[in-house]
């Protein structure tokens, strides 16, 4: 009983530094000219909002702390960004057309007030992503008043 | 037959619009809450409204979208409906799965999805254009 404890020991040990050598790519593309916060006069309370809570996932650049580097971790983290990025990219803001935008601007205000996103996940291992009710209130209202103006053309 | 249908349709505003609320059968789109052809009412009524209207059992799916209200929607709102719309059908998420197996015949064909995405720009582009 005891052998095959130990060989199951060495085994998960050499099976976790084997994996280290599995780098999924880091999504470290900086904030450039398309990015949302480069597009638009987005109120600094808000840019604070996204920053911590919700561009780690849905922009080009993710603020890695070191244990995300650690596998099999770095594999969860890169899973997530690669599906947020899919399903919003804020890095591609300047490429959008105008009914995308209005969409994901309500896609946003929809998500946040049922307290879909930011996810549980996340803002477990993230404490500056634990929106309080008065920041979800914000970043809501902040969504829903930037898809008005985008349908009235400013 | 088409001036028929004109004046069908025309009758069918103007009644709308003296009445504010209407006994709609359960199973038909109201005509006042969306611009539909024919084709996509059609589509529409076979394979999305059972679930998505006020009367459905289907608590959630009628908080995500529900035709017979749609005309309570801000222009904003009905943008984002639209956009959703698109996206379910385009990664082919809707109807569920889970509902096709018990209920095949409401799968909606590449044919008859491709209509519906064509519907939604419409609609978005005429809602943009207001």
């Amino acid at each position: 009983m005891r052998k095959i404890l130990k060989v199951l020991l060495v085994v998960v040990v050499v099976a976790l530094i084997v994996i280290q050598f599995i780098q999924p790519e880091k999504n470290e593309g900086g904030i450039e000219t398309n990015h949302l916060l480069k597009q638009e006069q987005v109120p600094a309370e808000v840019s604070a909002i996204l920053t911590n809570a919700c561009l780690d996932c849905h922009s080009d650049q993710t603020n890695y702390l070191w244990y995300h580097q650690v596998a099999p971790v770095s594999f969860f983290i890169n899973n997530h960004i690669h599906e947020g990025k899919s399903e919003l990219n804020l890095s591609d803001w300047g490429t959008m057309d105008i009914l995308d935008k209005i969409g994901t601007m309500e896609d946003i205000a929809k998500e946040v007030e049922e307290g879909e996103m930011p996810l549980k996940s996340y803002t477990l291992i993230h404490p500056k992503a634990r929106l309080s009710e008065q920041e979800r209130k914000t970043l809501i209202d902040w969504a829903e008043s930037m898809s008005e103006r985008l349908l009235t053309g400013e | 037959m088409k001036k028929l249908n004109l004046s069908l349709g025309l009758l069918l505003i103007a009644l709308s619009f003296a009445f504010t609320s209407s006994a709609s059968e359960k199973e038909e789109p109201n005509e006042k809450t969306i611009q539909m052809s024919e084709e996509v009412k059609a589509v529409v009524k076979n394979s999305c409204f059972g679930c998505h209207n006020t009367d459905s059992r289907n608590d959630d799916a009628k908080k995500d979208l529900d035709f017979k209200t749609w005309h309570e929607l801000s222009t904003v709102k009905q943008l984002g409906a639209l956009k959703d719309i698109k996206e379910v059908l385009t990664k082919n998420e809707m109807p569920p799965e889970k509902f096709l197996e018990h209920k095949p015949d409401k799968a909606l064909s590449d044919d008859q999805k491709e209509l519906l995405i064509v519907w939604v720009k419409e609609q978005s582009k005429s809602l943009l254009s207001q």
